[in-house]
């Protein structure tokens, strides 16, 4: 598919998703997987400000623990804390040892292999609400185009967070960015749980977790709650085989 | 993140400790960290919602008031989202009717409450008033949030025997949602067979034994360094330095 196509499509399975009861965990997830494919890079990853500032990772296109490690350095610092801050894209960042701007999250990046990396801010009316984080695994610049499909795709990601929410008051923007990310903590705690009882790695947990959602036409969010509540147990989640359903 | 605004709470707890208050005088510190007239805490035990404080005589009468009638917004609040009602004397609808005329008979204009919540984990609700009605600017609804984050932190730090200076040296330190911490509650949860709640518990109880960061042992537990075993009761590490100290 070429990138038009990609793109089309991308917007009309997001436009699906977009009804009454989606999980915006499912969705932002959706997300970052199309970045990988729309535009050439290695991982996606959105990260959103708790009400108090501090950055958090809600969704990756890779569960893997190291991929995750990249998102929680980037609490305290790293391109999505200064993207977040200043509320400007950073783009085409080459990462290099002799680099002193991120001084713990600049090594690890290096050590997984990436070897770039780009923030792109996700605003909505003047308040930046978290930043998408692209990486690359090679150096050698995102075009214009590039960057305004990842700007897009970014948007989209503020507009699935908001859920259907027509008024924008503080409390009701704070209330679904603190939904946002104790989903993310919810889906943690059951992935620890899937890990521990089925002899799986995190990654694999996640799938599982997200290819019985699927299968079952439920919330991400809802079924891991039902795990860590005990009202299911992990070995009674469909396995995962390798593709996840749409 | 806004590290001051935590600074300020722990300054306003600290004094309040000197002060020769008991344990952290938790809705004091709410309701004097807050633009809000008056706080109260309730907790979820077995089941069921029991008032841990409340700041002033009006936010008494209102917890009383609330879990008599079994609704309003803190009772809401335990079991879901955040919850709130900025205009008590104007809103008609008939959800907490009852609530809400005798709320305005004991003083209050306006309520709102936040769950105390980490992850799947229910501890209770933060509820707060307020004597003239409106809704909060953004300051005043991401304080609420904060607090409620640091109150729920502030409970998990009790019930694993923590100390209040090892629960500030937390709130400088160490990200509030660190993603491993909670895959290891989950990992414990199953070792262990305890609620997730409970495996928390026990993590921090741990690492505060061992004089590991919660972080630290997390890690340790999600790359199996260390296991619980249920049936002796005893953590197994692989790492022999650990037992030496021991």
């Amino acid at each position: 598919m070429n990138r038009e196509s990609l793109l089309i499509a991308t917007l009309v399975e997001l436009a699906d998703n977009l009804v009454d009861d989606y999980d915006v965990i499912d969705v932002l997830t959706v997300l970052t997987h199309r970045c990988v494919e729309a535009i050439d890079v290695d991982a996606a990853g959105v990260m959103l400000a708790s009400p108090n500032g501090e950055l958090q990772f809600v969704a990756s296109s890779s569960e893997s623990m190291t991929v995750l490690e990249l998102f929680q350095i980037q609490t305290n610092e790293g391109p999505c804390v200064d993207c977040y801050k200043d509320g400007l894209a950073i783009t085409n960042h080459a990462l290099s040892e002799a680099d002193g701007r991120w001084p713990l999250f600049t090594p690890r990046a290096l050590a997984l292999g990436f070897r770039a990396v780009h923030s792109l801010p996700m605003r909505l009316r003047g308040r930046t609400i978290g930043a998408l984080n692209l990486f690359r695994t090679h150096q050698g610049t995102l075009t214009d185009d590039d960057v305004t499909v990842a700007q897009g795709l970014a948007d989209v990601a503020t507009i699935a967070i908001l859920q259907h929410r027509s008024s924008l008051d503080a409390s009701t923007l704070n209330a679904q960015l603190n939904n946002a990310l104790n989903s993310r903590v919810i889906i943690e705690q059951a992935k620890g749980m899937i890990c521990q009882s089925t002899g799986c790695d995190m990654d694999d947990a996640f799938n599982r977790l997200r290819a019985h959602a699927r299968n079952h036409n439920e919330g991400l969010t809802g079924l891991a709650t039902r795990l860590v509540n005990k009202s299911i147990t992990a070995v009674e989640l469909d396995e995962w085989v390798g593709v996840v359903a749409k | 993140m806004n590290v001051q605004r935590l600074l300020d709470i722990y300054a306003i707890m600290e004094r309040h400790r000197r002060e020769g208050a008991e344990g952290y005088a938790l809705c004091a510190v709410a309701a004097e960290f807050t633009v809000f007239d008056g706080a109260g805490i309730a907790l979820i035990d077995n089941d069921e919602l029991t008032s841990l404080c409340t700041s002033d005589h009006a936010s008494g009468a209102l917890m009383d008031l609330e879990l008599a009638l079994g609704e309003g917004p803190m009772v809401d609040a335990s079991r879901g989202d955040a919850s709130e009602d900025t205009d008590l004397r104007q809103t008609t609808s008939p959800e907490w009717s009852i609530y809400r005329s005798e709320a305005v008979a004991l003083g209050a204009r306006a309520v709102f409450a936040y769950p105390i919540r980490l992850g799947a984990i229910r501890f209770g609700a933060l509820s707060f008033y307020r004597i003239s009605a409106g809704p909060l600017d953004a300051q005043e609804s991401s304080d609420a949030y904060l607090m409620a984050s640091v109150i729920g932190r502030a409970i998990l730090a009790e019930q694993s025997g923590g100390t209040l200076v090892g629960f500030a040296d937390e709130l400088h330190g160490e990200s509030a949602l660190d993603f491993r911490v909670h895959q290891a509650a989950g990992m414990l949860a199953i070792q262990g067979a305890l609620s997730v709640k409970d495996a928390l518990v026990l993590l921090r109880a741990h690492a505060f034994g061992v004089g590991l960061s919660l972080a630290d042992l997390a890690e340790r537990m999600v790359t199996c360094t260390t296991r619980f075993d249920s049936n002796t009761g005893e953590w197994i590490d692989n790492m022999a330095e650990e037992h030496d100290e021991r």
